[in-house]
């Protein structure tokens, strides 16, 4: 594997504290109390599902990426850049994962200028693949532009052209690498148009906390983290996938949804020819002629894949186990109860993991009092949904 | 004691410091305490007295509160209005207590009400410039009734104003010569009270003075004149009155109503004025021979230093004026002007100046110098003659206000090393503390640097401040900052020369236009005006999100009056250790007076100074618990034990043997670290227990243990 050239040698590079990171806690009480904040972080995080909570599912989400020149910083392995993006790979996923009925957008900010790589898209749509890639590929070329960054008119022209139906959530993340921003306008306007426009922004700092975005999330009611490092912002990002609680002012409507067929057709059958999916019209890259496909139910438009909105008549086309991924989100499983070790009696094993528990507290399920280590009841809570061992002993009975 | 404290938690530290406190007032002595701003000095200070006050009305009757700008005035009146509101909500009465507020007129007369009552009182020609103004803060008074302005002097319980009232001969006189002698004194921001001292028992006097002195000379002259033609009775009953001598003042002091003037010796109330002055013609004559003679001495090629007895000695020789009509100058002038009825007293400040000088000269012999320079050292070229006529002891002109008032409190956030304070005023003090503040996470982060990245020593020492690779690695420091720290960054110099000098060099090398591409640079400058423009700009680009560095310098405005709350400054960097101007004869002559009357070391003396300028410069940028704040000392020689010593205590603390002499990029590193640790969501709830506390807490046996620690006896 060749090395990028213009790479800095590793001698050349920052001066790191590398040992500082193992060190146990002696002197410093910092580094305990800011870790032990962190920790009731991540439990907060699944105790702050509770309750019967309106949700947003259906979101609109633009990701904002700064992509100036401090992107450069080696302090995130390799840099912060190819960092960004990697994390941002698994985020998409996630996010789709997650939020089958979403759609997501990416605009990269460089240079003083805004630029949109993808406009807001729903799974699986090769636009969406093409924009990681592009913007990959957009990291060999980018390079000293002025470390100043500025996404908002931009993407405040490209939602707020855009109609959206007032049930869905508009959100915008922005991953913020560079400490000052350069608007040509006053920037507290434009959070008042934000928020005018209801749209929930939230900031994901990678260096250091900036007033101007303290003051951004605060009046749009997002959230700005400041990572401490990759971990650390993975674990921001996973925060984002959920949906956020939505605002009591946005409209409750009914929607109208297909849910398309999927026909099978083999070439046997004589009836079946091959078609174009409607979604494939306008790039060339996309497969051509497929036999099968989902009919939409109202104009029979053919797409491959779902969910997707019609592009002929506007209809949201969704599967109902995408519907039922999202539906998890309204009915959160209960937080799992924590207990110091001391007091736990019982086996000393973690149900899901078999691995023995060593953390200093355990967490019990309230349904079938079952005992878990840390990670598996994050894990529970943010990928399964489900209790594992209740559903066992469901099964069984 | 019951004491009420306006808000529902309460810091340690605070707690502590009014144990302190209690424990100076029960002893009845002075006292000098150190706490780190923005954990509620004021509040601790303000609640536990007027609790002490209503424990025992005997015991205290009075609160002096001096600080020392008008913003920290208002602050103080603010918070003793929150107090006020509580003591009527928890008591359920209406109290008692009557709280005035003194400052300029300039500043407070906006009340129609105000402003007539001054005209009357300017009318009355009694109380002619400083003493009309005021603003009442009071709450019980009947407002509808008149009151005058001395009358309520004597009865308020809490009187909030400036040092100069109690502090400055010519003013303290006027406004606080009859509060009661069992009143406490509390000197707020008090890091700098010696300054202050001698600065109001020090003249200057340059040639324009002289001449607008010999015009105001002329003016008296023809109103003399006028009046004689008029109205010759009046001067009479004034020769009538002198002839009698100030026996009336004399009287007072003895029946303990005054706050005696330091101006006015003992003796000079005994005497009547002199029969060479006491005709107003008389005295006209005499001030114009003591101006010739002053002017003539300031006809001077070199540098004369000579004491007061020199100089007395010597004009008695050149002008045949002796001593004691010279003492009785001031006196004799504040009496003419007032039989004249001149109501613009400022046109005649610089005949004041010189009658001032005139009496300090000749009522002290000791303690104070006389500096005639023909020129400035910067433009030798320039005739500019000055005579400075400068105090050397600062307790000459705090010395009443120890001797007369039972309490006198000193605190500010920086008053390390604490033990000097008592030997420069000349006290002895019953409490001195340091006093810690307690945090649940540690929000400062003082870092010395002392080499840059090619392991030069930075250093804004004489030597090597004008290498190169100095300049260089200072530029490179605060080049790596820009890129790392969010907001504002406020760095501060040694000295406006030094500062020209050093953003001219990194503006030929190109490191100005680096750190522009991350920050907008402000710079302050000596002309009050620009900096406050600098400052708005610079808060404004703060603000929104631009990024700015403010250069400024050390002892200037900026580094003594202006707070850099949160993002106004995130990082505070101190280029060189801020030495004052050590060739300067008049500080020369101090050194040399500490060293003889109080066996300071001019050294000990000099480090003093600076790091409590230093102090007070990085102490900008922490205001509160929920702020944090690089600090960055930028020299080698912060590093030595000496310097790093004499840095108060909640500085120092936190100063590890890690963070000593790094490098730039060991710097950066640790910076960078420090700011995503502070970036992470800080609740109260992380504060409560550890740095906040309930009454619940506070009545615990184990807080009370760890509060004990929090006060570092001296």
């Amino acid at each position: 594997m060749d090395e990028e050239p213009e790479r800095t040698k590793r001698w050349e590079g920052g001066y790191e504290r590398t040992w500082e990171v193992l060190k146990e806690d002696e002197s410093g009480s910092l580094k305990a109390t800011v870790e032990d904040i962190l920790f009731k972080d991540k439990r907060k995080r699944v105790f702050e599902n509770y309750g019967q909570v309106r949700l947003g599912m259906m979101r609109h989400l633009f990701v904002v990426i700064d992509t100036s020149r401090t992107m450069e910083d080696q302090d995130l392995k390799p840099n912060r850049l190819t960092s960004t993006l990697k994390l941002m790979e698994y985020f998409v996923d996630e996010y789709f994962d997650q939020n089958p009925i979403s759609q997501i957008g990416i605009i990269i900010t460089k240079n003083k200028r805004a630029e949109k790589l993808t406009d807001l898209a729903g799974e699986f749509s090769p636009r969406r693949i093409t924009a990681v890639w592009l913007l990959k590929h957009f990291s060999d070329s980018f390079c000293a532009g002025s470390s100043i960054s500025h996404g908002w008119p931009r993407l405040k022209q490209s939602v707020s052209n855009r109609h959206m139906p007032g049930h869905t959530s508009r959100e915008v993340l922005v991953i913020f690498s560079s400490l000052t921003t350069c608007d040509p306008s006053n920037i507290y306007d434009l959070i008042k148009t934000l928020k005018g426009l209801k749209i929930r922004v939230s900031v994901i700092g990678l260096s250091a906390e900036v007033r101007v975005c303290t003051i951004l999330t605060r009046e749009t009611g997002g959230t700005y983290h400041v990572i401490l490092d990759e971990t650390h912002f993975r674990e921001l990002l996973t925060f984002h996938v959920k949906p956020p609680p939505a605002s009591s002012s946005s409209e409750c409507s009914l929607i109208r949804m297909g849910f398309p067929q999927h026909a099978i057709a083999s070439v046997s059958d004589q009836d079946s020819k091959p078609s174009f999916s409607m979604s494939h019209l306008d790039n060339s890259s996309g497969p051509g002629l497929t036999l099968g496909g989902y009919y939409c139910p109202q104009c029979r438009a053919k797409y491959t894949e779902l969910p997707v909105e019609c592009k002929v008549c506007g209809l949201t086309l969704v599967s109902a186990p995408h519907l039922a991924r999202s539906f998890h989100h309204l009915f959160p499983m209960d937080a799992f109860q924590e207990m110091p070790l001391e007091e736990f009696e019982g086996e000393r094993f973690c149900e899901a993991c078999q691995g023995e528990l060593k953390d200093k507290s355990v967490f019990i399920c309230s349904v079938c009092s079952s005992a878990f280590c840390v990670e598996c009841d994050l894990f529970i809570h943010d990928t399964l949904h489900c209790c594992p061992s209740c559903i066992h002993s469901q099964s069984t009975s | 004691m019951l004491v009420y404290f306006p808000y529902d938690y309460i810091y340690p530290e605070q707690y502590s410091y009014m144990q302190e406190l209690k424990r100076t007032l029960d002893a009845k002595g002075h006292g000098v305490l150190e706490m780190p701003s923005g954990t509620g000095k004021t509040i601790s200070l303000l609640s536990l007295i007027v609790a002490y006050q209503r424990a025992y009305p005997l015991e205290v009757t009075k609160l002096i509160y001096c600080s020392r700008t008008v913003p920290e005035i208002e602050k103080v009146v603010e918070e003793l209005r929150k107090l006020m509101e509580f003591y009527a909500k928890e008591t359920g009465e209406t109290n008692k207590l009557l709280a005035l507020a003194l400052s300029s007129r300039k500043n407070l007369c906006v009340h129609p009400e105000v402003s007539s009552l001054r005209f009357g009182k300017e009318v009355d020609g009694k109380c002619h410039s400083l003493t009309a103004s005021y603003i009442r803060a009071q709450r019980h008074s009947n407002p509808s009734q008149p009151i005058c302005h001395f009358f309520e002097i004597l009865h308020a319980n809490i009187v909030v104003y400036s040092y100069h009232y109690l502090l400055d001969p010519k003013i303290a006189d006027l406004v606080s010569k009859e509060l009661a002698k069992k009143s406490v004194v509390v000197f707020d921001e008090a890091h700098n009270i010696d300054n202050v001292c001698i600065d109001s028992m020090s003249v200057n006097l340059t040639r324009r003075t002289l001449d607008r002195s010999q015009a105001n000379v002329e003016t008296l002259q023809n109103t003399i004149q006028r009046i004689k033609e008029i109205d010759a009775a009046k001067l009479k009953e004034e020769y009538r009155r002198l002839v009698e001598g100030l026996k009336e003042a004399n009287v007072a002091r003895e029946t303990d109503i005054y706050l005696s003037n330091p101006v006015l010796p003992d003796e000079i109330l005994q005497e009547a004025v002199p029969g060479s002055i006491r005709t107003a013609e008389h005295f006209v004559g005499f001030m114009k021979r003591l101006l010739e003679y002053l002017k003539s001495r300031l006809r001077v090629q070199h540098v004369v230093q000579e004491s007061s007895p020199q100089f007395l000695k010597d004009i008695y020789e050149k002008v045949c004026i002796d001593r004691k009509p010279l003492r009785f100058c001031a006196e004799r002038l504040r009496s003419l002007l007032r039989t004249l009825e001149i109501t613009d007293i400022a046109d005649f400040s610089p005949i004041t100046l010189i009658s001032h000088f005139a009496t300090l000269v000749s009522t002290y012999s000791k303690g104070f110098t006389i500096i005639i320079e023909p020129f400035e050292d910067k433009t030798p070229t320039i005739a500019n003659p000055v005579l400075h006529f400068s105090c050397m002891d600062p307790s000459i002109a705090i010395k009443p206000v120890f001797e007369r008032f039972q309490s006198v409190i000193i605190t500010s956030g920086t008053l390390s090393p604490l033990d000097i304070y008592p030997r420069i005023l000349d006290f002895r003090p019953v409490t001195m503390s340091s006093f810690t503040m307690t945090l649940a996470r540690t929000c400062l982060c003082p870092l010395i640097v002392g080499r840059g990245n090619d392991q030069v020593a930075i250093s804004s020492k004489f030597e090597t401040r004008e290498d190169f690779a100095v300049i260089r690695n200072y530029g490179n420091l605060l080049l790596e900052l820009s890129g790392i720290v969010p907001d504002g960054i406020v760095a501060f110099f040694t000295s406006y020369i030094y500062m020209e000098n050093i953003v001219a060099s990194w503006y030929e090398q190109g490191i100005l236009e680096n750190i522009q591409r991350n920050k907008l640079i402000f710079i302050e400058t000596p002309d009050a005006a620009e900096t406050s423009m600098a400052l708005e700009k610079y808060q404004e680009a703060c603000e929104n999100g631009r990024g700015a560095i403010l250069l400024s310098v050390a002892r200037g405005k900026v580094s003594e009056g202006i707070d850099f709350v949160h993002h106004y400054g995130r990082a505070v960097i101190m280029f060189g250790v801020p030495y004052v101007y050590t060739q300067s004869r008049i500080l020369k002559a101090r050194l040399e007076y500490l060293r003889d009357q109080f066996q300071i070391r001019e050294n000990d003396f000099l480090t003093f100074d600076a790091m409590r300028h230093a102090a007070q410069c990085v102490g900008r940028a922490i205001r509160g618990k929920t702020d944090y704040g690089l600090m960055i000392f930028a020299d080698k020689r912060y590093a030595r034990a000496d310097k790093r010593g004499k840095l108060p205590r909640w500085i120092q603390e936190h100063i590890s043997d890690g963070s000593l002499n790094l490098t730039i990029d060991e710097t950066v590193q640790l910076s960078k670290h420090f700011l995503r640790q502070m970036a992470q969501p800080f609740r109260r709830e992380d504060q409560l227990g550890l740095s906040l506390l309930t009454l619940d807490q506070l009545q615990s046996e184990e807080t009370l243990q760890r509060i004990a620690q929090i006060a570092q006896q001296v």
